[in-house]
């Protein structure tokens, strides 16, 4: 199978499962679609954040659930009024959207800025800090959050019904998925897996090394912002718990379990960890054997490990070794 | 005739150890100098100090009439100045292409561009015929990270000349290539414009003495002698220092 025959063969797997996904309101249970596949599409555009930075710019961040949790926060004090916490600023909810964005981008250009010059274990270290940091921020300070967190968010009129949020949920994640491939080959992008590759080289042939790695982190916070915003309007309520250490080591799961070297993967992590999360109880007899849903991550750590041996790029990498085995197996042992 | 590149009582201290003690060079616009040395000598020191990868520890770097002394590798390009580095340094997840557009936007300023335009399509072109003068054609979409040694050397080579820079500074490039591939590489060499000022770090004598018109000896981190490639062949102390007295015999 040539390039081109495999990126129609992947381009039309992936438009299928879009429209497939555009159809399944009228085709599965209201709970499937607004708790199962919302959250998978939330979880999924927050963890393709960590999968664009990790394999285009060679950074395994840990702050994006902060990023993530920054624009719910937000959100929630610039569009509640006469809430029990937060600032209540009671602004329209379109108005508190562009304001969430706005500080959720202005803090991953200076949190990436800061970050852009470490590189391996410490940036990955730096960026823990930088949500253990966000989580205490919120903790502690009363005026904006506290730790009983913002309650009673609405979401705007638009997205009322859960549904529409489903579909918000979907475009979003599209137009990331889209956007981010798309940029691979542009010269940000370009310029980005060079500084992945040799961020010296990079140097020498004229770029700003650091400015490209906080741009990307930038671009990375943005997303993540929109995939909070999705959050908070899914939930509505936000507490500091929900982006502590936890959960931020839960996103990069996620992206593990789908493989950290695919966009795609994602989405698929996410969606097997909702899976996991709604259905593991439910399974008959699994409390028999141990398997409570006190230890559920235990059975997360589990299939993370199982992944990890049979395949460290994930599912999808499981998934693309499948096809190549065939064709081997058919030019009888022989490299195409 | 004016110097592009000048280093001025340039010393580079890592810790105790002093790897270029107090070095002076002046190079022309134009010139082919080339320098030798044992390992060890500080040659590649020498070339990361005016590359901008290393600020000295005292003395001075000026290109092109500029103090670049603590200006960081990335204005380089700026100025004309393009390298190589002695272990090829191509970005091993792009293909031949990207890697040679890579050094065209970087030279032309393209760097944070979100979208594809004709300026980048043009420069993608431009990538394949500067692949082409170093015969790479071949390789064009091929990842960088499954090329062959010689081919990687060939890539560097061709990521400093899509640039057309002033100064080029080549560490090593013969280095690992087979007789073939020097041949064609000292006619590449050869083939560049007489205005372009080529610095080179070369341990195969044959390709630097028939590409440099002044050869500078090292060893220590000293300047040793300069002087012509029949000067330096005949010297005793380059003998003794580098290519080993049986050889003077």
């Amino acid at each position: 199978m040539n390039l081109r025959e495999r990126v129609t063969g992947e381009t039309l797997a992936l438009a299928g499962l879009v429209l497939l996904l555009v159809l399944l309101p009228s085709l599965a249970t209201a709970f499937f679609v607004n708790f199962v596949m919302t959250q998978t599409l939330i979880l999924g555009l927050a963890a393709a954040t960590i999968v664009f930075l990790a394999r285009y710019g060679g950074m395994t961040s840990l702050a994006q659930l902060l990023m993530f949790g920054i624009a719910g926060f937000m959100f929630g004090n610039a569009a509640l009024d006469g809430g029990a916490r937060g600032l209540n600023l009671g602004w329209h909810p379109w108005a508190a959207v562009v304001f969430a964005i706005v500080v959720t981008t202005l803090v991953a250009f200076v949190l990436g800025a800061i970050a852009s010059r470490t590189t391996g274990i410490y940036f990955l270290m730096l960026t823990l800090v930088y949500g253990v940091i966000g989580y205490f921020v919120f903790a502690q300070i009363v005026e904006i959050s506290g730790p009983g967190g913002i309650t009673s968010i609405q979401r705007p009129d638009l997205l009322g019904p859960p549904v529409r949020l489903y579909y918000a949920g979907l475009l979003l994640s599209v137009l990331a998925y889209v956007g981010f491939r798309a940029i691979r080959r542009t010269a940000f992008g370009l310029a980005l897996q060079g500084v992945r590759d040799d961020p010296v080289r990079m140097a020498s042939l004229g770029f700003n090394v650091p400015l490209h790695r906080a741009l990307a982190f930038t671009l990375a916070g943005f997303a993540a912002g929109l995939a909070g915003l999705l959050n908070v309007w899914w939930n509505g309520q936000i507490d500091p718990a929900s982006i502590s250490i936890g959960p931020t080591l839960i996103l990069l799961i996620i992206a593990v379990i789908g493989g950290i070297s695919s966009l795609e993967g994602a989405w698929l992590g996410a969606f097997v960890y909702v899976l996991v999360f709604t259905y593991l109880r439910d399974l008959p007899l699994v409390d028999r054997i141990g398997i409570t849903e006190a230890r559920f991550n235990t059975v997360i750590g589990v299939i993370v490990l199982a992944i990890m041996v049979l395949s460290p790029e994930g599912l999808t990498g499981i998934a693309r070794r499948l096809p190549v085995r065939t064709t081997r197996k058919e030019l009888g042992g022989t490299r195409a | 005739m004016a110097s592009v590149v000048q280093v001025r009582a340039v010393t580079v201290a890592f810790g105790g150890l002093r790897a270029l003690r107090g070095v002076d060079l002046d190079i022309a616009q134009g010139e082919r100098l080339a320098v030798i040395g044992p390992n060890g000598a500080g040659k590649t020191t020498l070339f990361n100090v005016i590359a901008g990868d290393i600020a000295p520890t005292a003395g001075a770097v000026v290109i092109r009439g500029q103090d670049c002394t603590y200006r960081p590798s990335r204005h380089r390009p700026r100025l004309g100045l393009a390298r190589t580095y002695q272990k090829a340094r191509a970005f091993s997840g792009l293909t031949v292409r990207e890697n040679i557009y890579l050094a065209l936007a970087g030279h032309r300023g393209r760097h944070r561009a979100l979208w594809r335009s004709p300026a980048d399509r043009a420069m993608s072109d431009e990538a394949g015929e500067v692949a082409d003068r170093v015969w790479l054609s071949a390789q064009l979409d091929t990842v960088a990270g499954e090329l062959a040694h010689g081919q990687r050397r060939q890539l560097e080579l061709a990521m400093a000349i899509a640039t057309r820079p002033d100064v080029m500074l080549l560490d090593e490039p013969a280095s690992g290539l087979s007789r073939g591939e020097r041949e064609r590489l000292v006619d590449l060499l050869e083939s560049f414009d007489e205005r372009l000022t080529l610095l080179l770090i070369e341990h195969d004598m044959d390709v630097a003495f028939r590409i440099a018109q002044r050869v500078v000896v090292m060893a220590d981190g000293e300047q040793v002698m300069a002087g012509t490639p029949e000067q330096v062949r005949a010297d005793p102390h380059v003998h003794r220092i580098y290519l080993g007295t049986e050889a003077a015999a």
